[in-house]
This record gives C-alpha cells, sequence and structure tokens, in this order.
C-alpha cells in the first residue's frame, strides 16, 4: 500500500511540474490554429521571426530597434527621474509637516484621481507633440504614485524610531535625513516601481498617438499598415524591457533596503 | 488629582482637537480657494496666454453646457459619462468574475498555478494599451473591442492580489480547520478565501483605478464616444474649457468608482472594520 | 548629602488622556517618589497600567498633566541628554550596524565618524557584542538586539538610565541571562537606573529598591527597600521567596 501511495504521489508530481508546459504548447498550438487559416491576418511565431529579420536589415523611420526601444525607454527614464527628483521631497513634506501637508495635501488630492492618459490633450496642447510632452507626460504619470507612496511611507514611520532619535538628541533636520528617509525608502521604491509602471503605459499611449520613433510608434505604424507581425514582436519588446526594467528596481531595492528582504524572510 | 482640574484639563485637551481640526479643515479650503483664485486670474489678467487655458469659470460653464449641448463632439456630457462608464463596468465585471476565482484557485490550488503561470507571466508585463491596436484590427472599433482591452487591463491586478491575498493565509488557521476534519475545498472556502478578502479589495481598486484610466486612452484613440473621446475632440476643437472640465469629470467619477468598492468592501468584510 | 539623596525627584506627576469614545482616561493619578543616585529602582506594576506613560514623561517624551520633574534638583522641561532610554521594542534602526546604531548619539551630536567609533567601542565590549560591530541588526537574536539598545543607551553617557520592560519579549532564558548582565553592566559602570517591569521575580532579582504601582489609574502603593538583601540574589531562597510573596499579595490583579 506505501509503495502505491508514494508512486502516485510521485507521478502527480511529475505531471504538475509538466504542466506549464503543456499550457505554453496549448497556447502556441492555438496561435498556430488562429494563424494557419488562410484568411486570417494573425502572423504565425515563425512570421513574426521572419518580420523581426527584415526589421534588422531594412529600419523604420530611419531608426534600428535598439534605437526605437532607446527612445521609449529614455522618455521613460526622464520622466521618472523629474518624478522623483520633485515628487519625493514634496511626498517627505506633505508626510511629515503639518503645516505642509495641511496646504498642500488638498491641492495634490484635486489633481491626483485625474488619470494620467487624461493628461494627454491637455499637454499635448502645452507643449506640442515632441519629445517634451511625452516626458510632461510621463512626469504627471509618475509623480502621483511617487509622491502618495512617499507620504504614506513616511505616515507609516514607528514612532519609536523618532522616539529614538529625540532622545538620543536629534535636531529636526536630522530626523528627516537621519530617520524618515531610511524609514520610508522602501515605501518610496515601492512608489518608484508602481511610477515605473505608469510611466511605461503613458509613453506607449504617447507615442501611439503622435511619434516618430518608439515601441508605441511602431506598434501604431504596424497595425496601420496591418502589419501584425511588427505589432507582435513590438508587444514582446515591450513585456521584456518592461520585465528587464522591473527586475533592476527590484534588484536596486534589496541593494538600498538590504533588511526589508530579510524582513519578508 | 480633584475633580475640578480633571474637567479643566479634559476639557482643554477636547478642544485643542478640536481646533486641530478645524484649522485642518479652513487652510485646507482656503488653500484651494487661493488655488482657483490664482488660476482665474491668470485667464483674466492674461498672464497666460488665453489660447492655452481656461479660466475656472469657463470650465465650469462648459460643465453646465455639455450637459445639454452635444457640441462640439457629438455627444452631452450624459451621454459621454454612460458610454464610458457602461463599458468600464463590462470589462471590470468580467476581470472580476473570472480574475478572481482564479486567482484565489491559483493561490491555493498548484496545478491550477502551474497551469496558468506561463501565460499569465506573458499578458502581464505587457501593458493593456499596447493591445489596442491589435484588438482594433482584430475586432474594430466597437463596444466589443474595447470591453476587452478594459478586461485586459483590470483583470491582472484582480488576479496578482486575489493570488498574494490567499497566498497569506495564515498558517495557524489552516491547520486550525485541518483538524476539525475540513477537506482541502472546505478549508480553501472557510478560511482561504475570508483571508484573501482584503488584499482582493485593493487589487479592485487598483485594476478599477487602472481600467479608468485605460478606457480614457483607448476612448482617445478608437471610438465616438466617451469621455476620453470627449477631450480628444476638445483638444481637437481647440476647447480647452471641455478639455479641463473633462479631466475633472473623469477624476470624479474614478473617485467615485473607488468609493464604491470601498463601500462594498466595509459591509462585506464587517469583522474586520468592527475595531475600528 | 542631598543630591544624593534626590537625583531625580518626580512630584505629584498625573496624566490624562481623551480617549476614543470622547471620554477621558486617567493614565497616571498622582504619583511622587524619589530616586537616589546610583541606585537601581525598579518600577514594578501589573500591564498596561501606565508606566511606559511615566517613563516617557520623565524622559522628557511626553509632557505631564500636571506636576514637575526635577533633576539633580533643577526642574526638568523636555528632553535631556542626562537621560538614556531603553526602549521595550528595542528600536533598532534597521538601516544601521551594530556600531552605528550605538555610536548615534554622538552622531546627532557631531562627532566625527572615527572619534565616535573609538568612542562606543568600550561600550560595545561592555555589553559583550565585540566582534558584532558590523553586524545588521536582522542578523542578530532578540537578547543581542537589546544590549545594541542597552550599549546605545550607555554610549550617550547619561546619569539616569531608563529601561522600559527591556526584556519583555525574550524567551525565559535569554532573559535570565539578560539579568545576569545588566547588574553586571550596570556594577561595572555605576549610574542611576529605573527600570521598569511587570515580573514580580525579575523586580525582586534586580532591584535595590522596589515601588509598586496600582493598576490604572496609576499610583503608588508601596515601596520595597531591599538594598539589605545579598547580592547576587538567588531565586529560591527564603529570604527571596518571602519578598516575593509578600508584593504578589499586594499587587492589584488586571483581571477581575
Amino acid at each position: 500500500m506505501e509503495v502505491c501511495t508514494k508512486m502516485t504521489k510521485k507521478t502527480k508530481n511529475i505531471i504538475v511540474n509538466l504542466l506549464p508546459f503543456i499550457s505554453i504548447g496549448l497556447f502556441i498550438g492555438f496561435w498556430f490554429l488562429v494563424a494557419g487559416k488562410p484568411s486570417s491576418i494573425i502572423p504565425t511565431p515563425y512570421e513574426v521571426y521572419l518580420r523581426v529579420v527584415k526589421l534588422i536589415e531594412k529600419p523604420i523611420s530611419h531608426t534600428s530597434i535598439w534605437g526605437h526601444v532607446w527612445a521609449s525607454t529614455k522618455r521613460v527614464l526622464f520622466g521618472l527621474l523629474l518624478a522623483c527628483f520633485f515628487g519625493i521631497p514634496f511626498g517627505l513634506l506633505v508626510g511629515w509637516n503639518k503645516k505642509f501637508r495641511r496646504v498642500f495635501k488638498p491641492l495634490f488630492e484635486l489633481i491626483r484621481p485625474i488619470p494620467a492618459l487624461a493628461w494627454i490633450p491637455l499637454l499635448t496642447l502645452w507643449f506640442g507633440i515632441g519629445e517634451s510632452s511625452k516626458i510632461a507626460l510621463v512626469f504627471v504619470g509618475c509623480l502621483m504614485p511617487v509622491v502618495v507612496n512617499t507620504y504614506s511611507g513616511v505616515s507609516l514611520i514607528p514612532k519609536l524610531n523618532v522616539d529614538v532619535a529625540k532622545i538620543y538628541g536629534a535636531s529636526n533636520s536630522q530626523i528627516i535625513t537621519d530617520i524618515v528617509l531610511p524609514s520610508s525608502l522602501s515605501a518610496i521604491m515601492a512608489g518608484i516601481s508602481t511610477a515605473m509602471g505608469t510611466g511605461w503605459i503613458v509613453v506607449l499611449a504617447a507615442e501611439m498617438i503622435s511619434a516618430y520613433q518608439g515601441l508605441g510608434f511602431l506598434i501604431i505604424r504596424g497595425s496601420n499598415v496591418s502589419d501584425l507581425a511588427l505589432v507582435i514582436f513590438a508587444m514582446l519588446l515591450i513585456g521584456l524591457i518592461g520585465s528587464v526594467l522591473s527586475s533592476l528596481l527590484r534588484f536596486l531595492e534589496r541593494k538600498l533596503c538590504p533588511w526589508k528582504v530579510e524582513i519578508k524572510n | 488629582m480633584d475633580k475640578n482640574k480633571i474637567d479643566v484639563e479634559v476639557t482643554r485637551l477636547r478642544q485643542e482637537a478640536k481646533r486641530t481640526t478645524q484649522k485642518t479643515i479652513i487652510i485646507g479650503t482656503l488653500s484651494i480657494a487661493i488655488f482657483l483664485l490664482v488660476w482665474q486670474l491668470l485667464y483674466s489678467l492674461k498672464i497666460v496666454d488665453n489660447s492655452r487655458i481656461a479660466s475656472p469659470i469657463q470650465v465650469l460653464s462648459a460643465i453646465g453646457s455639455k450637459v445639454s449641448d452635444p457640441r462640439p463632439d457629438g455627444n452631452t456630457l450624459f451621454q459621454n459619462i454612460w458610454a464610458s462608464f457602461k463599458l468600464a463596468m463590462v470589462g471590470f465585471f468580467l476581470a472580476l468574475v473570472i480574475g478572481l476565482p482564479l486567482g484565489l484557485l491559483m493561490g491555493w490550488y498548484k496545478p491550477v498555478d502551474k497551469f496558468v503561470r506561463p501565460i499569465f507571466e506573458i499578458i502581464r508585463p505587457l501593458p493593456p494599451i499596447a493591445w489596442i491596436p491589435i484588438i482594433i484590427v482584430l475586432l474594430g472599433i466597437g463596444t466589443v473591442a474595447k470591453s476587452f482591452i478594459i478586461f485586459f487591463t483590470t483583470f491582472v491586478p484582480i488576479v496578482i492580489n486575489s493570488y498574494t491575498g490567499i497566498k497569506g493565509t495564515k498558517q495557524v488557521y489552516i491547520d486550525l480547520a485541518k483538524t476539525c476534519g475540513y477537506s482541502n475545498w472546505k478549508v480553501f472556502k472557510t478560511v482561504g478565501v475570508p483571508s484573501a478578502m482584503p488584499l482582493a479589495f485593493a487589487g479592485m481598486q487598483i485594476a478599477l483605478g487602472n481600467g479608468w484610466g485605460t478606457l480614457v486612452a483607448a476612448e482617445m484613440l478608437a471610438s465616438s464616444e466617451g469621455l476620453g473621446y470627449m477631450i480628444f475632440m476638445g483638444r481637437n476643437f481647440g476647447r480647452i474649457d471641455i478639455i479641463i472640465a473633462g479631466m475633472f469629470v473623469i477624476g470624479i467619477i474614478g473617485l467615485f468608482l473607488t468609493s464604491i468598492i470601498d463601500r462594498i468592501e466595509k459591509i462585506v468584510l464587517k469583522w474586520r472594520f468592527v475595531q475600528k | 548629602m542631598e543630591s544624593r539623596d534626590k537625583k531625580l525627584e518626580i512630584k505629584n506627576i498625573c496624566k490624562i488622556f481623551l480617549n476614543k469614545n470622547n471620554g477621558y482616561e486617567t493614565a497616571i493619578e498622582d504619583v511622587s517618589f524619589k530616586v537616589k543616585e546610583n541606585e537601581f529602582l525598579v518600577l514594578l506594576g501589573p500591564g498596561e497600567c501606565g508606566k511606559t506613560v511615566l517613563l516617557n514623561i520623565i524622559s522628557g517624551l511626553l509632557k505631564q498633566t500636571s506636576g514637575e520633574i526635577y533633576i539633580d534638583g533643577k526642574l526638568s522641561k523636555g528632553l535631556n541628554s542626562e537621560i538614556g532610554f531603553v526602549f521595550q521594542k528595542l528600536g533598532i534602526l534597521p538601516w544601521l550596524t551594530v556600531r552605528d546604531n550605538i555610536a548615534i548619539s554622538q552622531k546627532f551630536a557631531g562627532v566625527k565618524k572615527t572619534e565616535r567609533y573609538e568612542k562606543c567601542q568600550k561600550y560595545i565590549d561592555l555589553v559583550g557584542l565585540k566582534g558584532f560591530e558590523k553586524y545588521y541588526p536582522h542578523q542578530l537574536s532578540g537578547g543581542m538586539k537589546q544590549r545594541v539598545g542597552i550599549a546605545r543607551a550607555y554610549a550617550g553617557n547619561p546619569d539616569i538610565l531608563l529601561l522600559d520592560e527591556p526584556f519583555g519579549k525574550l524567551d525565559a532564558q535569554t532573559r535570565y541571562s539578560m539579568q545576569d548582565e545588566i547588574l553586571r553592566i550596570w556594577n561595572e559602570n555605576k549610574k542611576t537606573v529605573i527600570f521598569v517591569t511587570n515580573n514580580i521575580e525579575e523586580a525582586v532579582f534586580l532591584a535595590d529598591r522596589i515601588i509598586l504601582f496600582s493598576k490604572q489609574p496609576m499610583s503608588v502603593k508601596e515601596n520595597y527597600d531591599l538594598k539589605e538583601m545579598k547580592r547576587p540574589r538567588d531565586y529560591t531562597s527564603e529570604d527571596f521567596l518571602k519578598i516575593r510573596k509578600e508584593i504578589s499579595d499586594r499587587t492589584d490583579l488586571v483581571i477581575e
């Protein structure tokens, strides 16, 4: 009896571990099926591969693939950096200083519910359709999560840490730099992580509406001429870059806040 | 301490607390009022080019007129609101009905997780916006296409959060239920699912926020009605008052939707809020 | 003679808080006592009776509703660099090493890094953490973390040391060894100590003098002078058990 149950458990384990491959297989099979039909406009995976090869030879808009990737990434990074530069100090002040909070939090809460993408018409009106409007859009999109996470992080600081600082003689500014900032660091990192996601979404939307370079542009270009292989390739790239960037952020968080990781464990 | 002194002190503390809340409200209101004033002055005194800005008064009157006037985008305000709201709800509910159980099951049953995971991980990193063109090519620019996009947007956070929520179920409770002789399914129902609810609701909030934003963008790219379409048209016609009015309406409705989920959460999760 | 007798004087301290239902609660009723220089005073009371509130008031973190605190005969208002505090919940900053945590009072005072580390080394040795200078809190056990807290308090060179149930979160074994440790440290480096606990055994083991408090609203119930009891104290000796029973009988039960 014992041997019997052990066998079933082992086979069960094998089956369970095979499942991911089965589902991927089904997915690809489904893809081939849908793409294989003669009237279908969906390209097969092989066709996507061919398209990529062609793209390397004949760049679109005089820009290589990496040029497009960099165009989008550049906009996200700039916008994100700007958002951190203004947003983190603002969030720290709102979280820490009662007077500042009373004046500025209501104003912020007025602007906050407006989704980032809803800013597109206004910002394109103000900044035109060039680089600056896209970076402005990313800035707005990233600013909200960064500020919100920062001031939430500050509000969650254990009072104990502040008491410790006071007892051992910290001045007000020392409390901010030595206690408030490190204590809220992991919340700030979470905010940056969220902002990165939002920034990416926003940049794609902006590029889809008007751009000559970038991954969003490739998607629109592809769909305009029914070149779905290009669209699919661009989407895969987006997914890839997104994953890479968020892994980088997680790595950064682990480096900056090693103690938080330990607590999670 | 004698009774008198105690009364004096308590009254003092109460007044202090009252004053603090009053101060917050007054300063907040003042700050918004000053903001509106400065904004209005920027327009009236032409400090900012009037073709690039609309005054608060103009924004308000745009809202007022849009209630009955279908110009310039072809729909009245409420038609636009309803169009957007409809789509958001359909997409969201679909995502909820499919995503919530899926996330819970994935978190509880390993085979489900192993099976669904790879496909989910392919979908997850892709911003929903990126799906819009493909879906338009495949499904046109109708309601179905847009609901699909909202579905994608809202699906991911709901699944992730219910998954994380149920994974966080305290082992103590699971063990307790098992010693009562519950089957795995029963433990799932009575212990796992309730434990996951707070995070699941948080996921719904995120989903709705994201979904609402994506909807606005989708409407800009491919629609003839809806709030996103309205502000997009506003830009095309140079009607900044409509743009800003639309932005605020979008924001307010977004808040409204979020607060509904809050209310529902408070009712469903009564046990969590009692002590507060 | 006088200043030796009155290192610290707590006079008629009261503290009232507003509570959630718009009512109020009197955390501390009317508490007065004196603390002698370099004595090991234990404040003993049932859980949740207000001892932490009292310590916070003495340290200056919290303002009292009425009453005064005198240190060395002078009125004390607010925070005081003469006072070191060891917190119940440790309060060790997770992003700083052991060394940086202990040296923190020096850092805030503006002392340069190398000088700080030099000065604090002896405190690291004092609490028995030599070799762990560069470790981070999450790499330490509960007892070790509490030792960091104690070293940190000592490093500020205070005259008065406040300890708020510092061993409450430790397991029994560690707790016993930490009790020995704190006495050893105190013997090597005499300071005025006010030690708060709800554990009668711990109080009798450690104290020169015990002040027993009632449950909330807190007031002084009884004063026990244990100066005559020989150290190190024996948990099982007749004297010990006698005092223990006496105090136990006198203590308010929280659940009645």
